[in-house]
């Protein structure tokens, strides 16, 4: 059997929750891996690659409903007479969003997990999650928490554990987000130099794939189109909406008074997650400020402070010294909170009712100078503004869709500055902008994290970074 | 939130099998239930609380402490309405306040409440989670109970974490001139913080079963264990003396 | 392949054990056995959308783990009793049969039962075990609001999940 994996004919649709039932993801989709070979197969966000990913590994639709048909075979075995934890020895997932894959309380014990379940004997088991927890480097962080890492870390346990598995087959979703140069040069090699068949799923074209693939795939419109790379991957920069004009070229109205969100000499203590490292972390800001109308990034990497800059703007932590001016009146707590909005990275966090009519109008019900009507067309408009149903469940739309009625509601509450904490983390560029440019419409101060520089580049017209706990303009 | 409970030491305790450990919780919390005399009682308990202290430190023996106080003090204001017969202690006027028998009572409950406590408390701050739950699989305790404790362990800490986000994005989501707000405004603002929190936790249900399957939960192979108890030493003598010091406390009570 | 479905039951129940014990730990209000809490919204809850054994287990183990982590190891096992009887047996009573709605009676009767275990249930067990009578009777009242707030809280809080997430419907069993 020269396929590691094939897939005749797929197609699935995830089942409905509301009235209106849900289009196929998959029709008709023909994927053929040969054995030994590196895959990069490159989808736009939110197009069924995390899905195809779960389905070959047999947990969708089983705990993900949906009709699913077609035939699928790993190693000339088809999926329909295997059990999911049949695959264990033979494929290894490694999933875009490592806080679901964990299952134990320690990082040892993670990785000796799938090795207990296997009954590996004690000896070669000790042996292998050495070798794993040395090669990413994890030694210090043996004994901590899932929830003491920061992301990049947790990636690397994930990948530690694939590498203590050994599988043949390595599926990885989107497997070099988070990580640092260094442990993509790492993981980059262990692709390129070890004996297995490897497919990697991407949503974004990144320079480390240059020359580590030998066939490049994309999938589009349900289904997979093979080809050149040099064919593939302008098709794929049109399907991410990257050749469309940029949004944030519409005008957006300069309110009558600009006002200034500023920080002079601020001193906070640093939220670290990582245990790893017991030294005190500070954060120190000489000076920062933002101004209506004006789009700044904040660019560094995973865990370098910025999540506990943005705390202390918007009023959540208190700084230890120093302090947070908004047109020169010094604010704290409740009262910056209700000038600065903060939309998290993760949507769910912040969406709390049935429907997105519900969702929307929440705040402004609570307001006492505003009628019925006026509400309601205000959130009408809104919902036309950010193209949401509003008869929707917040919990079963798409995450493009959760992240835009999140953004509404900030909108609606009209703030005249917004933190956008990773707001391109799983969208595309296009659908990441025109939020920035929904949010800047009236003429608010954005300010926006990311790691992604190249991101920050096609947006910002000023820059600060963090270098050893300390805030810099760029 | 931390899910800690172990305090690092080095003392014997530390070093008693885990498994001998529990049973020897199990015993002292019996034997407060013998009808031993009151001295003894006050005896055993000094000891105990001594000796955790002496492993696990003042400080968390302190802690332990405070963390029992609002309950022993309710216990002596309380203590009046226990026993309304026998000699009067301390009388107002000709109403009997306390009686020898009630203060005796009285004492001999808290005596026994601080000692269940130590003696609880102490197990689970010189054991790592881990090694209780290996002593309770020797015990029998299915594979599926303990893995659905450690499991809860590891979610614990997400879903606080949740929590505590979700409650900071509801305070940010006030509207501008938004007053402080009554008592029955306030629980009923809860909902929706609770209501969110619960969804977060519920998606997180297909992704972890998912996640056990791939990690190999099902399979027909016997699950080996990375962590063992092979690190303790003499195991029989740990049981023995988890036997003998109860009976011992015990003998010589009845004798003296 | 799709009939073993062993490791939903599992997850199940470790993430509402873990709900459980974080409802009860993250809002508390200092009483004399130890602290008001919310646990008993997420047990109804859980009664009411999982049906009896997750909502005996997950209420049980959850709020004896909560003891556990707090310090209060001595009330563990009689949480455990306590809470996991209230979470049986609320669950008994408004357990569906086919799609007919629960009656506004049997959720009156759940009400009563539930405050009257959790309140019966900590009175006698603590005042057997642990502290004396009278003080167990004083924490009576304590116990009394704390399930009646967390039973129409759960109420109301299960109706708002059901239609906030749809998807629940298919994790029950």
């Amino acid at each position: 059997m020269n396929n590691a994996l094939s897939i005749e004919n797929l197609s699935f649709t995830y089942q409905s929750w509301t009235e209106k039932q849900n289009e196929p993801l998959f029709s008709g989709l023909f994927l053929h891996i040969p054995t030994g070979s590196k895959t990069l197969l490159l989808a736009p966000f939110n197009k069924g690659k995390t899905t195809l990913a779960k389905i070959i590994c047999g947990v969708c639709p089983k705990y993900f409903p949906g009709e699913l048909q077609g035939a699928i075979q790993v190693y000339g075995k088809f999926l329909s007479d295997l059990d999911p934890w049949d695959l264990l020895p033979v494929c290894t997932y490694v999933s875009q969003n490592p806080q679901e894959q964990f299952v134990a309380t320690s990082v040892e014990e993670e990785i000796a997990f799938p090795l207990e379940s296997m009954g590996m004997d004690k000896k070669t088991m000790d042996d292998r999650i050495e070798e794993a927890i040395v090669a990413w480097g994890l030694q210090d962080l043996r004994t901590s928490s899932e929830q003491e890492l920061s992301g990049g870390e947790r990636k690397r346990v994930l990948l530690a554990t694939m590498q203590a598995i050994d599988a043949t087959f390595w599926l990885l979703d989107e497997a070099f987000d988070d990580l640092d140069q260094h442990w993509r040069d790492q993981l980059k090699h262990l692709i390129a130099t070890k004996d297995k068949t490897v497919l990697v799923l991407a949503s974004r074209y990144l320079g480390e794939f240059d020359d580590l693939f030998d066939q490049v795939l994309l999938l589009d419109e349900g289904v997979v189109a093979s080809g050149e790379g040099s064919s593939l991957i302008p098709r794929f920069a049109h399907l991410c909406g990257d050749d469309l004009p940029s949004p944030l070229e519409t005008d957006f109205v300069q309110p009558s008074q600009t006002r200034v969100l500023s920080c002079q000499s601020l001193q906070a203590e640093r939220r670290r997650v990582s245990t790893a490292e017991s030294e005190h972390f500070t954060l120190e800001v000489p000076h920062f400020q933002l101004q209506s109308g004006e789009l700044v990034t904040l660019v560094g990497p995973n865990g370098s402070g910025k999540s506990s800059f943005s705390r202390l703007l918007c009023g959540l932590d208190v700084p230890l010294s120093g302090q947070i001016t908004v047109d020169e009146n010094s604010y704290s707590g409740k009262q910056l909170s209700k000038r600065v909005g903060y939309l998290f990275q993760s949507p769910d966090l912040q969406i709390f009712l049935p429907t997105v009519a519900e969702e929307l109008s929440w705040s402004l019900k609570r307001r006492s100078d505003l009628s019925r009507a006026e509400i309601d067309k205000r959130v009408i408009a809104c919902a036309e503004l950010f193209s949401l149903d509003l008869e929707d469940t917040p919990t079963t739309m798409s995450y493009p869709l959760r992240k835009a009625l999140q953004a509404a509601v900030y909108y609606l509450l009209d703030r005249p500055f917004y933190i956008l904490d990773e707001l391109d983390s799983a969208l595309t560029y296009q659908s990441a902008l025109s939020i920035i440019a929904h949010l800047r419409r009236n003429g608010a101060g954005i300010l926006l994290i990311t790691h992604d520089r190249q991101f920050a580049d096609k947006v910002a017209q000023r820059s600060y970074t963090i270098k050893e706990g300390r805030l810099i303009a760029v | 939130m931390t899910t800690n409970t172990y305090i690092a030491g080095k003392g014997w305790l530390y070093r008693f099998d885990p498994r001998a450990k529990l049973l020897l919780m199990i015993l002292m919390c019996i034997w407060f239930f013998l009808p031993v005399s009151l001295l003894h009682l006050g005896i055993v308990v000094t000891l105990v609380v001594l000796v955790g202290s002496s492993n696990t430190g003042w400080h968390h023996a302190w802690r332990t402490f405070c963390s029992i106080s609002p309950m022993l003090l309710f216990m002596v204001l309380f203590m009046p309405f226990n026993v309304r017969e026998g000699v009067p202690l301390i009388t107002i006027g000709r109403f009997i306040l306390i009686t020898n028998e009630g203060l005796e009572q009285a004492l001999r409950l808290m005596s026994r409440f601080i000692g269940i406590t130590y003696v609880c408390t102490l197990l689970f701050a010189t054991t790592v989670m881990h090694e209780v739950m290996l002593a309770l699989r020797w015990y029998h305790l299915p594979y599926k109970a303990s893995l659905v404790v450690t499991l809860a362990f590891t979610y614990i800490p997400f879903i606080a974490d949740s929590f505590s986000q979700i409650t900071e994005s509801h305070r940010l989501r006030e509207a501008e001139d938004e007053q402080k707000k009554k008592v029955g405004h306030r629980l009923k603002d809860l909902v929706p913080t609770l209501t969110s929190a619960l969804v977060v936790a519920l998606r997180s249900i297909p992704n972890l079963a998912m996640s056990l399957e791939m990690r190999g939960f099902g399979r027909e192979e016997k699950r080996t264990s990375f962590h063992r108890l092979d690190a303790y030493h003499h195991v029989f003598i740990h049981f023995v003396l988890s036997c003998i010091i109860p009976i011992v406390f015990w003998l010589v009570s009845m004798l003296f | 392949m799709q009939g073993n479905r062993n490791a939903l039951k599992v997850a199940m129940v470790s993430v509402l054990t873990a709900v459980v014990v974080v409802f009860t730990m993250v809002v508390r209000i200092p009483t004399a056995r130890g602290y008001l809490n919310l646990c008993d919204v997420a047990i109804c809850f859980i009664a009411f959308t999982f049906g009896p054994w997750s909502a005996f287990i997950a209420a049980g183990l959850g709020t004896a783990l909560a003891d556990l982590i707090s310090g209060y190891a001595q009330w563990a096992p009689i949480s455990f009793v306590v809470h996991g009887l209230e979470g049986l047996l609320v669950a008994l009573i408004v357990q569906k049969k086919g799609d007919i709605a629960v009656s506004l009676g049997r959720k009156a009767l759940a009400a009563v039962v539930c405050i009257a275990t959790v309140s019966l249930g900590y009175f006698a067990l603590s005042a057997l075990f642990i502290t004396t009578v009278s003080v167990s009777a004083a924490e009576i009242p304590g116990n009394i609001a704390q399930s009646a707030v967390g039973f129409a809280l759960g109420l109301v809080v299960s109706a708002a999940v059901k239609r906030a997430y749809p998807p629940v419907s298919s994790l029950a069993w």
